[in-house]
């Protein structure tokens, strides 16, 4: 990959005895959506947790647009380290399975109160803007809803329009439908399939095969802590090199993947 | 026995003087225990290990040995090392210690039991913990803490009745004065229980509004 925007180097996180990273390495160029496929507990989580170095790694490094955004081994951050973490995290945007929206405020005051705290966003501009991502994701009419009466779907799109409103260069997403009944689901990958065509770098970990298919610009294939085979999407899938992720297609019985983008469905 | 109402008419105005002294003196204690509570399990929770064990430390020390104890050991302790202050400031100072510690305890657990994404979605978004606590955490904390607060709340208001033992000149001190001049014990200790249970009802019943307030959702918050 010639452009390196988000770089993870020789990443490896042990928890405990468990070494649930063993130095993996990954980059994304700028604009390029990569998506994560693996068994649970293989680690794809804990690389997208590193990235933004919300589960800080023992070992490696990250980068995004060639700045530091963590190194470890190091010591004990220095105040300046912590500003310059906080400032990177404000322009990575993160979307969790279990939506994390903050209970105790609106729909609307969700989207506001980030803006207003990390960015020093006036109210009229934050509520300017978060009106304008809400609608984006399709929640005009719950600007007022307090999250407890959202669906899951509306949940997880309060939560996008969150990040969105920070305007994050990178979005790294949680199996963000994972928590989701299926019917609701494909509201949410809509969301995320529109992103795509902005031209959103996007790190997305995820199940749903369909939509790495139709959305991704590369798929990344894990297993024990490593990175077992990556590349294009229709490439990887249809043709697996290694006998790891064909066993892995074959536990999802996906025998009949789509044959191409536009006939892909979701 | 038969009660002597005269004594109610006579001490009746030495006793609400001291009454108001118990007021001023618990409401400093709550206004100065409550924010070092807070800071105090903030401090429990840092990363830095200084920190944390001092804040460990301090609860510890005040929750597990009797407040006479403390009293004694400020008031007559003191004095030793230059610092002697009036009685009523150091039974100020003992009750907003004991008191915080307490507090301290209630609010970790508040702040425990909001769900630990609350705060990685705070960070992630690129707050400070000061700012995710402040933000995101507290708030969705106090529907959890304020029961127990207000608990903590009344038995620090029991026990200022201990500060009579350094000679404040609050309510219990008053009472046992009364008492001394009119050997009527009866008339001078139901006046006072009365006052307590008045002052507390007073606190419980205010701390039962806010709750309410709090636990329906809030109004749309100022950042």
């Amino acid at each position: 990959m010639a452009d390196k925007y988000l770089e993870l180097i020789g990443i490896t996180t042990r928890f405990g005895d468990v070494e649930a990273l063993k130095g993996v390495s990954l980059s994304v160029a700028r604009g390029e959506v990569v998506c994560i496929i693996g068994p649970s507990g293989c680690g794809k989580s804990t690389l997208l947790r590193a990235a933004n170095w919300l589960t800080s790694p023992n070992e490696g490094t990250v980068r995004l647009d060639c700045s530091v955004v963590g190194h470890a081994p190091q010591g004990r951050a220095t105040a300046a380290q912590i500003r310059a973490l906080n400032g990177h995290r404000a322009r990575i945007g993160m979307v969790f399975q279990q939506f994390n929206v903050w209970p105790h405020l609106t729909a609307l005051e969700n989207v506001v109160r980030a803006q207003m705290v990390v960015l020093r966003r006036d109210r009229s501009e934050a509520e300017a803007k978060a009106r304008q991502t809400l609608a984006d994701v399709g929640l005009s009419d719950k600007m007022d809803a307090w999250p407890e009466r959202l669906s899951g779907g509306q949940k997880q799109r309060l939560a996008i329009a969150r990040t969105l409103a920070m305007d994050p260069v990178l979005m790294l997403m949680d199996e963000p439908t994972s928590a989701l009944d299926p019917e609701l689901v494909a509201e949410v990958l809509a969301v995320l399939r529109r992103l795509a065509e902005i031209q959103m770098t996007m790190l997305i970990v995820t199940h749903e095969l369909g939509f790495a298919m139709r959305v991704a610009d590369r798929i990344v294939f894990m297993e024990a802590g490593g990175i077992v085979e990556q590349g294009p999407p229709q490439e990887l899938l249809s043709n697996p090199r290694t006998d790891r992720l064909k066993a892995f297609l074959d536990k999802l019985s996906l025998t009949k993947l789509p044959k191409d983008r536009e006939h892909a469905e979701i | 026995m038969t009660l002597d109402l005269t004594i109610f008419v006579d001490y009746g105005p030495r006793i609400l003087l001291g009454f108001w002294m118990t007021i001023k003196i618990v409401v400093l204690a709550i206004a100065l225990g409550l924010p070092f509570g807070v800071v105090l399990a903030l401090a429990r929770r840092s990363r830095l290990r200084v920190l944390s064990w001092s804040a460990l430390a301090f609860i510890e020390i005040f929750r597990n040995t009797p407040f006479i104890i403390q009293v004694f050991l400020i008031y007559y302790v003191l004095p030793f090392y230059g610092l002697r202050l009036p009685a009523e400031q150091v039974g100020v100072l003992a009750l907003a210690a004991f008191g915080s510690a307490y507090f301290a305890e209630v609010i970790r657990g508040g702040i425990d039991a909001v769900p630990s994404g609350q705060l990685e979605s705070a960070r992630a978004i690129g707050m400070s913990d000061l700012q995710a606590m402040r933000h995101i955490v507290l708030p969705q904390s106090l529907a959890i803490i304020l029961p127990p607060l207000t608990n903590q709340m009344l038995s620090l208001i029991k026990e200022s009745a201990i500060l009579s033992t350094i000679t404040v000149q609050e309510m219990t001190m008053t009472a046992l004065r009364v008492q001394g001049e009119t050997f009527r014990p009866f008339e001078a200790f139901i006046m006072i229980a009365l006052l307590y249970w008045l002052l507390n009802e007073v606190v419980a019943i205010a701390m039962r509004a806010l709750e309410r307030r709090w636990t329906t959702k809030p109004v749309k918050g100022e950042a």
